[in-house]
């Protein structure tokens, strides 16, 4: 059961877009989406782009575990997160942050492979609790998915039970930092 | 009898006279709470009796208990009323490698999730039940009956970033 787990991790998530095929239009010379990416990241543009997109984090409003209520907290107005551009979505289509906030069990595993599908790329991915990151209070049981870290590409990892919405908004500003030093793991950069 | 307050002892004597047979170990554990081990060929007819003789209208629970020395597994019914001040702790003995039981469903309705959920989790097969399918466990892992105490998939130890 988990080396079936395992198998279908993901390696680079912008992987899959890279196989697109290239179109033939006679006396046209195109090229891919991927391609400008790759073009773009060698060069100081990027810092333009990083810039942008480390201000506009947008999460993915989907509760887990009990750390769930924390993240709904962080999204309500006492914490104020617009402020750093961090705002609730409630599709994953429209958001760039996965926040993995509780235990993930084997059932419920093929259903946030899918939502991590349905996000567009660039996007990241916070691990929050104990639960997510080794199965918190949950570590033996029989359902609990554990080493998330080898199935998703995650960028930080939030300790706690729950943490509290300061320390979500401090995990967030640890994304920017990655983002910004070009060290994060949702934009694909050629390692 | 109808409307008839009965306590603990009414209703074990009841039950007595009417299944002398498969009624055994009956308990009086307080006034409140009598418990009995049912016969498990007979427990449909025992239920539909505390139902609609005993007014024991109202299943609160239903789950199965793993006695892997005694190498037996048993269904528990706890069953309240409306009537009288009393629990029924309903229990009923099976074979540990072939637990087969008839389906209450007919009886209580609601008895309909809690064997799907004994069914995924201790392999216990109700008979005639309408839809007999796991309830929350994911496919891959039926058949593995996790609750059960010789389980092996427990405790899972793979998980790398303990502290
Ligand atoms: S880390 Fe703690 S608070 Fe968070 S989901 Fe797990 S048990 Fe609940």
């Amino acid at each position: 059961m988990d080396e079936e787990l395992k198998e279908k991790s993901y390696e680079q998530p912008v992987a899959k877009e890279q196989a697109e095929e290239e179109e033939n239009i006679p006396g046209v010379v195109t090229t891919t989406s991927q391609e400008i990416n790759k073009f773009l990241q060698k060069t100081k543009a990027q810092d333009f782009i990083n810039w942008g997109r480390k201000n506009s984090l947008w999460f993915m409003a989907q509760a887990m575990g009990c750390c769930g209520v924390e993240i709904i907290v962080t999204g309500m107005s006492p914490m104020d997160t617009d402020r750093f551009g961090i705002i609730p979505r409630n599709s994953p289509r429209q958001a760039d942050v996965m926040i993995i906030s509780g235990y993930v069990t084997k059932k419920y595993l093929p259903a946030l492979k899918k939502l991590y599908d349905q996000m567009p790329s660039p996007k990241w991915i916070i691990c929050m609790g104990d639960c997510s990151i080794s199965g918190g209070p949950f570590y033996e049981s029989y359902s609990t998915v554990q080493n998330i870290d080898e199935i998703f590409p995650v960028d930080v990892f939030i300790p706690g039970c729950p943490p509290r919405p300061e320390a979500l908004i401090q995990g967030f500003l640890e994304v920017q930092k990655k983002i910004e030093a070009k060290e994060d793991k949702g934009s694909g950069y050629d390692r | 009898m109808t409307g008839d307050i009965m306590d603990a002892e009414k209703i074990i004597d009841s039950l007595n006279s009417k299944f002398p047979e498969a009624i055994s170990d009956t308990n009086t554990e307080s006034e409140r709470r009598i418990s009995a081990y049912a016969a498990a060929d007979n427990i449909v007819e025992i239920c539909q009796y505390l139902k609609d003789e005993l007014q024991f209208g109202h299943l609160s629970s239903e789950t199965a208990v793993d006695l892997i020395q005694k190498n037996e597994v048993d269904i528990v019914y706890h069953i309240g009323s409306y009537d009288h001040p009393v629990v029924l702790t309903l229990k009923a003995k099976l074979p540990r490698d072939k637990p087969q039981i008839e389906s209450v469903v007919p009886v209580y309705w609601n008895a309909n999730w809690y064997e799907r959920e004994t069914y995924e989790l201790f392999g216990v097969q109700y008979m005639n039940h309408p839809d007999l399918r796991n309830l929350v466990l994911p496919d891959e892992l039926l058949g593995d009956w996790p609750l059960r105490k010789d389980y092996e998939g427990f405790p899972q130890n793979t998980a790398k970033n303990l502290v």
